[in-house]
């Protein structure tokens, strides 16, 4: 009961303490945007426009104020839900509802590596420390060296040149090809206008209003985005699955187990791997939020127009208000990540005490 | 004792072979020279010298060391391996040549965008990303080491003040910060890798942290304070070198991820155009699928250049400290 409570307290505290570092990221993400590169006003409006258009301009997104005004007024409109409209990638748009365009978009993408990745890197971690120095372990973990080495964007290029080439349905190129299902109206037009309302995921849209074209055409565009971010993000978690289940291995817990007759099996899932996950549990829920955040390469070498691809736009045109949205709601979830593994890591652990 | 060695070692014997039987010991791992064979405790007595290197020298570590010293060689003799100057390579426009042949006999591996060698261009780049990872990470090790020893020494509110910054550090993703900072300081590489440096300090800094945590608690670090010494020799005499192998551990590790860093920037475009780059290279085949291979190689180099430090890195880990771990942060 009274550890419940403690827990409690322990919560609200580090929720209490997210708050001054939530204003230190707006504050420093400001500055980061603000400052990017020369000026986004003289930027847009192209080359020796007239002096009087670039100063009306200034006035109307407020770039002319000195900066710690705009500081504050960015502040205001920041709690009270608006975050500025897009400056240049999707002009006049809200960066919030661009956000909740593009962010399903991302889940999408890695919603099942970040189911399947957990799952497969602990099973090979654990058989990597079942069979040490054996075949297996060296296949795994010769695996596991090259998924941390391999270039992920150079990985993705070549798998699309392969792939793209030799296998007839894949082609190259982006999302919503109208050529390929001139019948569906949803890849001009997403989402749909004959739909009643959108989720915002292709997947799930798809399946409610039975549109199966563009199921397919969805499902066929992540399927080699989502095997090159399994297969470079496994390493991680194999390595340090392998790392702390040898060590538990070796623990006396272990030779009690086995010498009171338990099955080798029983003693590897039950007694070893239940310790040996503390800590992985806790690369696991960072490597989630990092995800979340987005793949960068991979939505830029497949063209997925996902959270990284925005980002990545939004530097090289630059797109101040934009850029600032995104790195405001990436912190974010960082932030609430890093709150949830520590809040998990003392439940899964119940060695540890609430500071 | 002196007769049992010339027994075992015939004096000509050991002075025709000494150096191919120590050069074959060194190098093959597991390598026992028949002779030892006979007197166990001969062998112990010699592989006990060596056994540090010997536990180093498994053969992935070897093979990362073989790795390594190919892109080393290629990056210390490229003037002599490539006909191409730095010029020629980078200038656009001035070589005149056809952009995106396949491979002739004037260019063995074909040309890339702007017409350039693309062979000349993969032994140049060796240079710039060792330069690139290893100038980093050293700045990354060095302030590292500085901060976490004085956060954990000193503790209190220095150290959550510290940890704090680097908390708010990590929170960003490194990479996006990077790029907005090139974007912001224009192609002034000095900057730029100081500045990269600087982004990688945290993790270096947590390990050091943790690390000066255990040695802090030592008699002679109480007997140094009992003794009087000041608390920067206590620091910098006592604990420091009695900490510092973690980090030695994964200065490599962290090498190869720079490495990986450095090329996936360039990749996106955002790098220095003034040098030859992997990551440059690979984007500018990325679109030309018909001249794959031009996208190819590049990546193969990086690939050998971060898995020669990743094995390395994960070898001495294996041979010092087995328990520790590696923080092999990816940023891609």
């Amino acid at each position: 009961m009274a550890k419940s409570k403690n827990m409690v307290f322990y919560i609200i505290k580090r929720i209490l303490f997210m708050i001054p570092m939530l204003i230190l990221v707006l504050v420093i993400t400001f500055f980061l945007s603000r400052m990017m590169f020369g000026d986004p006003v003289l930027n847009k409006l192209g080359l020796l426009p007239d002096p009087d258009i670039i100063a009306a301009e200034r006035r109307r997104v407020g770039y002319d104020l000195p900066l710690f005004t705009q500081l504050l007024i960015y502040m205001k409109n920041f709690f009270t839900g608006d975050w500025g409209t897009s400056y240049i990638v999707s002009e006049g748009e809200p960066v919030i509802q661009l956000i909740g365009k593009i962010f399903p978009k991302t889940i999408e993408l890695v919603i099942i590596p970040i189911l399947i990745i957990p799952i497969i890197g602990v099973k090979l971690g654990v058989i990597s420390s079942k069979y040490k120095d054996k075949a297996k372990d060296t296949i795994i973990r010769g695996i596991g060296i090259l998924g941390t080495c391999l270039p992920v964007f150079w990985l993705a290029t070549m798998l699309q040149y392969f792939v793209g080439h030799y296998i007839s349905i894949y082609t190259y190129g982006e999302l919503n090809l109208e050529i390929a299902f001139p019948n569906s109206i949803s890849f001009s037009q997403y989402p749909n206008p004959d739909w009643p309302f959108s989720t915002g995921f292709r997947i799930f849209d798809s399946i409610l209003f039975n549109d199966q074209a563009l199921l397919q055409d969805t499902i066929l565009h992540l399927i080699l985005p989502m095997i090159c971010m399994i297969f470079v993000s496994l390493a991680g978690i194999t390595r340090q699955t392998r790392a702390s289940m040898l060590e538990v291995l070796e623990k006396d817990y272990i030779r009690t187990a086995r010498a009171k007759g338990s099955l080798e099996k029983t003693v590897i899932n039950k007694h070893a791997l239940r310790n040996a996950l503390i800590p992985t549990s806790n690369l696991i829920i960072g490597g989630t939020a990092a995800r979340l955040t987005g793949a960068l390469f991979l939505e830029i070498v497949f063209s997925y127009t996902g959270m990284g691809f925005f980002m990545v736009s939004a530097i090289r045109l630059g797109d101040y208000v934009l850029i600032n949205g995104i790195l405001v709601f990436t912190a974010l979830i960082i932030l609430s990540g890093t709150l949830i593994a520590d809040v998990m890591y003392t439940i899964i652990d119940p060695r540890i005490s609430y500071r | 004792m002196n007769n049992l060695m010339n027994q075992i070692y015939p004096e000509e014997l050991e002075q025709k072979n000494k150096i191919q039987r120590y050069l074959k010991f060194y190098l093959v791992p597991g390598w026992r020279n028949p002779e030892f064979s006979r007197t166990e405790y001969e062998i112990g007595k010699v592989t006990s010298k060596r056994r540090s290197f010997r536990r180093i020298l498994k053969p992935l570590t070897l093979s990362g060391f073989i790795m390594l010293i190919f892109i080393a060689f290629c990056a210390i003799y490229a003037p002599w391996l490539s006909k191409f100057t730095v010029e020629v390579l980078t200038d656009k426009g001035v070589s005149g040549g056809e952009p995106f042949t396949p491979p002739s006999l004037e260019h063995p591996l074909g040309t890339t965008k702007y017409a350039y060698d693309i062979l000349a261009r993969l032994i140049w780049g060796c240079r710039t990303a060792l330069t690139f990872g290893i100038t980093t990470i050293m700045i990354a090790a060095a302030g590292g080491i500085i901060i976490g020893t004085i956060s954990a020494y000193f503790g209190g509110w220095i150290d959550s003040l510290i940890m704090r910054i680097a908390d708010l550090v990590m929170i960003f993703p490194a990479l996006i910060l990077l790029i907005l900072f090139s974007q912001m300081i224009g192609e002034q590489l000095p900057i730029i890798l100081a500045l990269f440096g600087m982004l990688s300090i945290p993790p270096f800094a947590r390990l050091m942290r943790s690390s000066v945590f255990q040695v802090k608690q030592n008699l002679y670090i109480e007997a140094a304070e009992t003794g009087g010494a000041k608390s920067f020799k206590i620091m910098f005499k006592h604990i420091i070198p009695n900490a510092i192998s973690p980090i030695i551990i994964n200065f490599f590790g962290g090498v190869g991820a720079a490495i990986l860093g450095f090329t996936a920037i360039a990749f996106l475009g955002f790098g220095d155009q003034n040098l030859p780059d992997w990551g440059t290279d690979i984007n500018f085949a990325r679109t030309k699928f018909s001249q794959y291979y031009a996208a190819f190689w590049p990546g193969l180099f990086i690939l050998i250049a971060v898995l020669g430090f990743m094995l390395i890195g994960d070898g001495l880990r294996d041979a010092l400290d087995p328990r520790l771990r590696v923080i092999t942060k990816r940023m891609v």
